[in-house]
């Protein structure tokens, strides 16, 4: 018996290094865990706008959502715009009257490199060490929507909205004089923007 | 006082010809307002890209299977700053204009700062996917975009067609509203005799 066993012991020890090798051959040649489905264009929307700011930033963001924190860093990118195509133009008198229209507020997560980059997360409150500390996707969503509408009321509350609209003014009251070839006034009804 | 004779002739030649024929109006302003204008998007596309994740192995128990998408914007635009005086003819005889536009560029503006989430299917006993772990798949997914963006020209030349049709009646209707009838071509599409590309007036 003991004679058996002292064949049996190292084939299954040999039988089992074999299994686990071959698992681990198979866990490195396992495809990637991530699949890019193939894109899906929408339509092409035609337009005239002109583009008055463009907006770069760079934000950290500490969040609570449920009992859980998000530490993260995002990088943002965006404009500021005016749609050419529906000025209201009165150009029966002398002088051409135009009024600047509302501002196009257009912020987005940057195609850039590690636009999104997410540092730590964490459960807090009570027995937060019995709770998981993952964001589910509408909870990471939530504080998403919510960095976009304070990136938006920044750009109202630092002025940048203000001096896009000013240099929109500047921008169209010289290109529609040249165009007009009479004098032109170009008001601006708001010039703190259309926050709401 | 030879030298001083051949001077003065000299100095009065630009006079001379001012005189010979009616002076042609300056579009110098026209020219400078365009140009200051900078920047104007004629075109915009959405882009869907779906992204999935499936850790499945046959001594986990449950699946773990996640499928999330996202949007990101391609706009079509025109750099007026890079428009030069020489870009516009002016016919002032037959009140026409032929206006050399700056290329369309087409850029990613930006992708929407949310997933959307497909479908999800994590068993009791797997991970769950975390902040980090979807991060990683928007990254992925953008980059794959990128490369498909260079390897496919058809989104850039749709987007290119329509803001170059669009840019083009814009500019036509400024140009009349100064009273001239304007003939839009942009640089990238000047053909090797330097006419214009007939196929662009469709």
């Amino acid at each position: 018996m003991i004679k058996a066993l002292k064949y049996i012991i190292p084939l299954i020890l040999a039988a089992s290094i074999a299994f686990l090798g071959w698992q681990l051959y198979r866990y490195m040649l396992r495809p990637e865990d991530i699949e890019i489905l193939p894109s899906k264009p929408g339509d092409v929307k035609e337009m005239a706008r002109l583009c008055s700011m463009e907006i770069y930033n760079e934000v950290s963001v500490l969040d609570t959502v449920n009992y859980k924190v998000i530490f993260a860093v995002q990088k943002q990118s965006g404009s500021i715009s005016f749609d050419m195509e529906n000025l209201r133009i009165d150009d029966s008198g002398d002088t051409v009257k135009i009024n600047l229209p509302r501002e196009i507020v257009e912020v987005y997560e940057s195609n850039e490199k590690n636009a999104w980059e997410v540092i730590d997360t964490k459960a807090i409150g009570p027995m937060a060490f019995l709770r998981s500390n993952k964001l589910s996707s509408a909870e990471e969503n939530r504080v998403k929507s919510k960095i976009k509408a304070k990136a938006i009321r920044r750009l109202y509350s630092n002025g940048t909205v203000r001096q896009a609209r000013k240099d929109a003014v500047e921008n169209l009251n010289r290109l529609m004089e040249a165009a007009y070839r009479k004098p032109v006034m170009v008001t601006d009804p708001t010039p703190e923007g259309n926050s709401k | 006082m030879t030298k001083s004779r051949a001077l003065h002739i000299i100095l009065a030649l630009p006079i001379l010809f001012a005189c010979s024929k009616k002076a042609a109006p300056d579009h110098t302003q026209l020219y400078e307002e365009i140009r200051h204008v900078n920047k104007m998007e004629f075109a915009s596309m959405a882009v869907t890209k779906t992204v999935k994740t499936e850790r499945t192995d046959w001594y986990k128990i449950g699946k773990r299977i996640a499928v999330y998408s996202f949007d990101t914007y391609l706009k079509a635009y025109i750099d007026l700053y890079q428009f030069e005086m020489e870009d516009m003819e002016f016919d002032e005889e037959n009140k026409t204009v032929k206006v050399t536009l700056p290329p369309v560029n087409v850029e990613i503006a930006g992708r929407d700062m949310d997933m959307k989430k497909e479908y999800e299917n994590v068993g009791m006993f797997r991970t769950e996917i975390d902040s980090k772990e979807r991060a990683k798949m928007k990254e992925k997914a953008s980059e794959d975009l990128k490369k498909e963006l260079k390897g496919n020209p058809e989104y850039k030349q749709r987007l290119e067609d329509t803001a170059r049709r669009k840019a083009r009646s814009y500019f036509e209707n400024l140009f009349k509203n100064a009273g001239y009838t304007a003939f839009i071509r942009f640089s990238d599409e000047i053909t090797e005799s330097g006419d214009f590309n007939i196929k662009n007036y469709d």
